[in-house]
């Protein structure tokens, strides 16, 4: 079936089976920062924004997208240089083997969109279904406070 | 605070250690190519007319393949092949990534005509998509004489316990008959008479689990010829070299194995395991093949740490003096004896010497067959088993002598100066090396640790207030740094005329970082910055060899090696600059990427090298250096915990955990820190959540992300990491491991502070809720 | 992928009742659920997304669109402010926040997990379930989950808006988990005293149900003083099992243990 959408703005027109999901997708097209780490929803390496929602896209039928907008990581550095939750985790020694890292950067920048401000407990929250084996998660919540305590212009 | 602010006081001690770019925290090299999502892991990338392969795996835990009837499926359009045991070679091996000759046996085969463990391989299917894979693997046909099986591996011993292996062509176990694997015993003194004389002693048993690495990125390879018939394999492993040497065994054929990033590791990928399943169908079909594992694959079909039963006896006088340590262990290590003997042997000899001043000592025990998946190399390979016996048995040791666990542990641990018989008795496989400790602050780990973390203050609080129960503990640690006198690393420098190097390192970045502490202390030793480096790592074609990523070997030994190549490349470069001045070496130093001279005269590197490449004297600067470590310098580690227990429920949280640690100079703090935070948090995982659960047929019912719970983001509270002001002596500008370590307290600390707090000695991991529930009510303790 | 031959998207509720009862044919809404279906017989989804169901109204009573969003929960001015707050509490304890934004309230009800925290929830809020099945039919949720019905179309579900004071208390190994147990508790509450009184049990492993006698003896009592006895009422006569995850006599542990987490947070914010 025809599905239209678009991704980090730019239009797709792709034929897709019926069964088939946003991640296959979009890895056939290209967008390779969109990770398969599980196969039960429970590791949020998938995860990509639709319509600036955080949503997995292992359980998303690419048949349902006709019409909207989805981001992934790719979309985020423009013209290289670094968004600043992507140069915070970097700044922070968050980022070990990185697979965990463009579901986290979509989930992020969408909690930092709804709560500029959050609190740890928020952070954590927020991002408990986004898995990291590497980290043991202090660091990313350190980056991810200091991208809101910059965003509010105190010091960190 | 951030890390930089925490060094500078530590730093500024070690006045004759004034570093450059080595101990302070550069961003990591690969950070931005991970944080912008390019595809660089294995699954990323294309390769044209690629064969999917599949693998069909047994639902027996133990049976022979009597029949495989593939006809069905090579019916079906667009599969390409479909392999069974008849058609790879026969040729044992071992799956183990370890230095040759391997210490593990060799009882593996790529497909075998019996089956050992549900997931074990039964064929190899190759096909045009995926789903036409998945079909075939509906359509073969396999007959099996299903066997008795053990899962539990307390039972592998039994009398008429079900033979696992049993093939001619194994060599190298130990007695498989009997399902023994490996067996490893040692001692000195006499432990019983030793402890006979104790004032005080403790005997208990203690259990620690198989546990899953659950890196994100599942198992992945890809294989192809490239234009000139050159076997290539692309694959997220730790050792490409030992994959390389590995499949020139199985297949006779000469390869290059290249690594890209890696998506987490931790010992699971210390193995062969995708990658002689592809190479057998390129070499077959001559098409490209790849593989990559499901989460259930790697759940249940790769490797898991070697649950361990230990029993412990240790003993000291009256005055707190430890005396004696006796340690009698059974090591599963599942359907293949992977890393069986080192894990074992590594459980005592990275615990056992940091208490050098008992007078005697004994280790032994069997490493056992069972029809569960193949244990492996898992972060701390032993110790994390080893240290959950020794510092719960001395934690109760420490409570019989009524005194604090701190003082008890600290008063009896090893100095810097001395030594211990285990370091020379135990090595990994074979005897280890005598070794005087170059480095060692426990004491400021313990002393300062506790001060940070109130330790003696908290002690003196409420433990039990209405619902919940408080409970304080701490753990040391040890660990090593690289296995002595057996893994080499090599390391190339090669200087260009941009006034750049390339440094080519066999050394394998998992994720770890090491590709950016390797170019920080190239980069110390050329007084250049870390920019000036264009790193590449890990392919077996272009980089020097490298035994690999494990036994906490990089910053040390591949870390040795980058700072002789850079050494030595810093005395061409003065050589040449020598040759070009007219002035003597002598007179001449390097400093911030060019070459000064007392006459006050400087060239930059990048006219050096231009001048040698166009105009004087024409050559190219490069060098190669090796390294081989004769000792193993032990980091340490001292573990506080507070943890909170629902005693209505028997849940426990671990409210907030330090950890100080001696690492010796942490070349890179920030990374260093990282390691250690990640390691904490798997071993709580290991302590409290993560559980493999068999049913009856020894089938895993906790296969992925749904069931087997890693802690999520939520369940880690707050972690703590803190360096020593220490500096080894035999390491690149003072540095010993700091990635392993971490994990060997969680689960003594959590264990302690549950003791601590409610008088409850667990000996179990994982520690699980409805357990200690019904300890707790046992004696009155719920609500 | 799942080998489907078909994924329609119906315009209209009767398109897709009559969709829906083709053979091997399924719903889907937020797709979680189906997408791990390994069922090699289904042919076909019914997209039920383009039959709008989205709306959150108020009135007597709140009706929430079957393709309502669990998130909306948390971020709906109206659902989150709904009986203290409860939901936009509770709803925290709901998978992860990429669940939250793709399961709807209908495929989590239609559903009927053993497991499910929003049932239990749900259901101590004293819900109604709004079916289509040719026509539009209600039923409590209670009466809902128990019965066996063929290809209905969930189309909203309503929340008695009142003044209840409702708790929800779940037990799981990690943060982000599956329950083991979980409960559900509602109440009027005046000068310390219980009136209309929910206790609702889930994943025991069956799904949630309320547990009468429980509620019963809590009616017309004091709170402060009758925690400890409900909790020992709630040991003695839940019906629980055992299952590779929990053991049954643990269950009961958690069942009384939740109640009384559940009874003290009521008692704290009343
Ligand atoms: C990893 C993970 C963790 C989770 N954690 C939790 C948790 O902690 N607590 C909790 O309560 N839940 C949890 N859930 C379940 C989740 O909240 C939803 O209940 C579930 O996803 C179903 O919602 P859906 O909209 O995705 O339904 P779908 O997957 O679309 O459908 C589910 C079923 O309902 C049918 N159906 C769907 N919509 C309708 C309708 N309107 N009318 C009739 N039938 C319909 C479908 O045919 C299908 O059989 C979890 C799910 C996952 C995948």
């Amino acid at each position: 079936m025809k599905v239209e959408f678009k991704v980090n703005g730019k239009m797709h027109s792709v034929n897709v089976e019926p069964g088939e999901f946003l991640l296959e997708t979009l890895r056939n097209l290209g967008y390779k920062s969109v990770k398969h780490g599980c196969d039960t929803a429970s590791c949020g390496a998938c995860s990509v924004q639709l319509d600036g929602k955080p949503v997995l896209s292992c359980r998303t039928f690419t048949a349902t997208v006709n019409g909207h907008e989805i981001k992934t990581v790719e979309g985020f550095s423009k013209e290289g240089e670094l968004s600043n939750i992507q140069r915070a985790l970097v700044e922070e020694g968050a980022v070990q083997c990185g697979f965990c890292i463009p579901g986290l950067v979509v989930t992020a920048d969408a909690l930092l969109r709804e709560n500029p401000s959050p609190t740890e407990d928020e952070i954590k929250g927020y991002l408990n279904g986004n898995l990291c084996r590497c980290t043991g998660y202090e660091s990313q919540t350190r980056a991810i406070l200091k991208v809101a305590k910059d965003s509010r212009g105190e010091k960190s | 605070m951030n890390v930089r602010e925490e060094r500078s006081v530590a730093t500024s001690l070690s006045s004759d250690k004034n570093f450059d770019v080595v101990n302070t925290s550069v961003e990591k090299i690969d950070g931005y190519a991970l944080v912008k999502g390019k595809p660089v892991f294995t699954d990323d990338f294309d390769v044209p007319d690629s064969l999917i392969v599949k693998i069909l795996r047994s639902p027996h835990a133990h049976a022979i393949v009597k029949n495989v009837d593939a006809s069905k499926a090579l019916e079906l359009s667009g599969v390409a092949c479909v392999l069974t045991y008849k058609d790879v070679p026969r040729i044992a091996f071992t799956r183990a990534g370890q230095g040759y000759p391997e210490p593990s046996p060799y009882d593996t085969f790529v497909l075998d005509k019996k089956v050992r463990y549900v997931g074990d391989a039964v064929a190899i299917v190759a096909a045009e998509s995926e789903e036409i894979a998945r079909k075939a693997l509906k359509l073969i046909k396999v007959e099996y004489d299903v066997l008795d099986n053990i899962i539990d591996y307390e039972h592998a011993m039994d009398e008429n316990a079900p033979i696992i292996h049993d093939e001619s062509e194994i060599s190298g176990a130990y007695d498989p008959k009997h399902n023994i694997a490996s067996h490893y015993e040692m001692h000195f003194g006499d432990v019983d008479e030793e402890l006979s004389k104790c004032d005080v002693t403790t005997e208990k048993t203690f259990y620690t689990p198989n546990q899953s690495h659950a890196m994100m990125e599942p198992h992945a390879a890809i294989s192809y010829f490239d234009a000139n018939g050159r076997l290539t394999i692309i694959t997220s492993t730790q050792v490409p070299y030992h994959v390389r040497r590995i499949i020139k065994r199985i297949f006779g054929v000469e390869s290059r194995v290249i690594k890209p990033r890696i998506g987490g590791g931790f010992g699971g990928k210390q193995a062969v395991h995708v990658e002689a399943y592809v190479t057998a169908v390129t070499l077959k079909t001559g098409r490209p093949a790849r593989c990559i594992y499901t989460r259930k694959e790697t759940m249940t079909a790769s490797n898991t740490r070697h649950a361990m039963r230990f029993k412990i006896r240790v003993g000291a006088d009256k005055d707190a003096n430890l005396r004696v340590i006796d340690m009698q262990g059974l090591s599963n290590t599942g359907a293949y004896g992977e890393h069986a003997l080192t894990t074992f042997m590594v459980a005592g000899s990275k615990t056992l010497p940091l208490y050098n001043k008992v007078n005697a000592v004994r280790f032994m025990g069997d490493i056992v067959y069972t029809n569960t998946e193949s244990a492996g190399a898992f972060r701390g390979y032993g110790a994390p088993q080893g240290a959950f016996a020794l510092d719960c048995a001395l934690d109760e040791l420490a409570h019989k002598l009524g005194m604090d666990p701190v003082e008890f542990k600290l008063k009896n641990s090893i100095r810097e100066g001395e030594t211990s018989p285990v370091f020379k008795v135990m090595g990994e496989g074979r005897e280890g090396v005598e070794q005087i400790v170059g480095s060692c602050k426990i004491e400021e780990c313990a002393i300062e640790g506790a001060k940070l973390f109130n330790w003696h203050e908290k002690r003196e609080r409420q433990r039990i207030e209405g619902t919940k129960a408080h409970g304080y503990g701490v753990a040391f640690a040890m660990q090593g740094s690289s296995i002595p006198a057996i893994d080499m690393g090599g390391a190339t420098i090669k200087m260009n005329d941009d006034g750049t190097f390339n440094l080519m390192i066999g050394a394998t970045d998992l994720g770890t970082g090491s590709d950016t502490i390797l170019a920080q202390i190239a980069a110390e030793a050329l007084h250049t910055s870390v920019g000036k480096f264009v790193v590449y790592s890990s392919d077996t074609d272009v980089t020097p060899f490298d035994k690999g990523a494990y036994a906490s070997s990089t910053t040390y030994v591949s870390g040795n090696a980058t700072k002789r190549a850079a050494e030595r490349m810093a005395r061409e470069i003065l050589k040449a600059a020598s040759e070009i001045t007219g002035e003597s070496v002598e007179k001449l130093h390097l400093e911030n990427g060019k070459v000064i001279s007392k006459s006050g005269k400087s060239l930059t590197y990048s006219e050096i090298q231009t001048q040698l490449f166009y105009t004087f004297k024409q050559r190219q600067l490069e060098v190669t250096e090796s390294f081989v470590s004769e000792v193993s310098p032990p980091p340490y580690m001292v573990t506080f915990a507070e943890i909170e227990i629902d005693l209505e429920t028997g849940k426990v949280d671990v409210m907030s955990m330090l950890n100080y640690v001696d690492c010796g100079t942490p070349i890179n703090p920030l990374l260093a820190r990282g390691q250690v935070e990640g390691a904490s948090s798997q071993g709580i995982g290991m302590a409290l959540y993560e559980e493999h659960i068999f049913d009856k047929n020894g089938r895993m019912v906790t296969d992925d992300f749904f069931t087997y719970k890693v802690p999520s983001r939520d369940d880690i509270k707050k972690i703590t990491v803190k360096f020593a002001d220490s500096y080894e002596p035999t390491g690149p500008f003072g540095a010993k491991s700091v990635s392993e370590i971490g994990l060997d307290t969680p689960g003594p600390v959590i264990a302690n502070a549950i003791f601590d707090a409610v008088g409850i000695r667990v000996n179990r991991l994982p520690i699980k809720s409805e357990d200690l529930y019904f300890k707790l009510n046992e004696r009155g303790l719920t609500p | 992928m799942l080998s489907i031959k078909e994924y329609l998207r119906p315009d209209t509720l009767e398109e897709a009742y009559d969709l829906g009862k083709m053979e091997n044919t399924l719903y889907v809404s937020g797709g979680l659920m189906i997408a791990s279906l390994k069922s090699s017989r289904l042919e076909r989804l019914v997209d039920l997304k383009n039959l709008g169901m989205e709306e959150i109204e108020d009135g007597k009573r709140v009706k929430i669109g079957a393709n309502v969003k669990l998130s909306e929960f948390m971020t709906n001015p109206l659902l989150s402010s709904l009986n203290h707050g409860f939901f936009k509490k509770t709803m925290k304890d709901v998978g992860s926040t990429q669940i939250r934004n793709m399961a709807t309230v209908g495929g989590s009800v239609a559903f009927r997990l053993g497991w499910s925290d929003v049932i239990t929830a749900l259901m101590a809020s004293k819900a109604t379930v709004e079916l289509y099945e040719g026509q539009l039919n209600e039923v409590s949720l209670e009466r809902y989950v128990k019965e066996k019905r063929r290809k209905e179309i969930v189309t909203a579900i309503y929340i008695p808006k009142n003044d209840r004071f409702l708790a929800f208390e779940k037990f799981s190994k990690s943060t982000f988990d599956i329950a083991m147990l979980n409960v559900g508790v509602g109440m009027n509450i005046r000068d310390d005293k219980m009136s209309d009184v929910t206790v609702v049990v889930g994943s025991r492993p069956m799904i949630s149900g309320r547990i009468v006698e429980v509620e019963k003896f809590l009616n017309d009592k004091e709170l402060s003083n009758s925690i400890e006895a409900a909790a020992q009422l709630m040991r003695d006569t839940i019906k629980v099992g055992g299952d590779v995850r929990v053991k049954a006599e643990y269950r009961k542990v958690l069942s009384a243990a939740l109640l009384k987490k559940a009874m003290r947070g009521i008692g704290d914010e009343s």
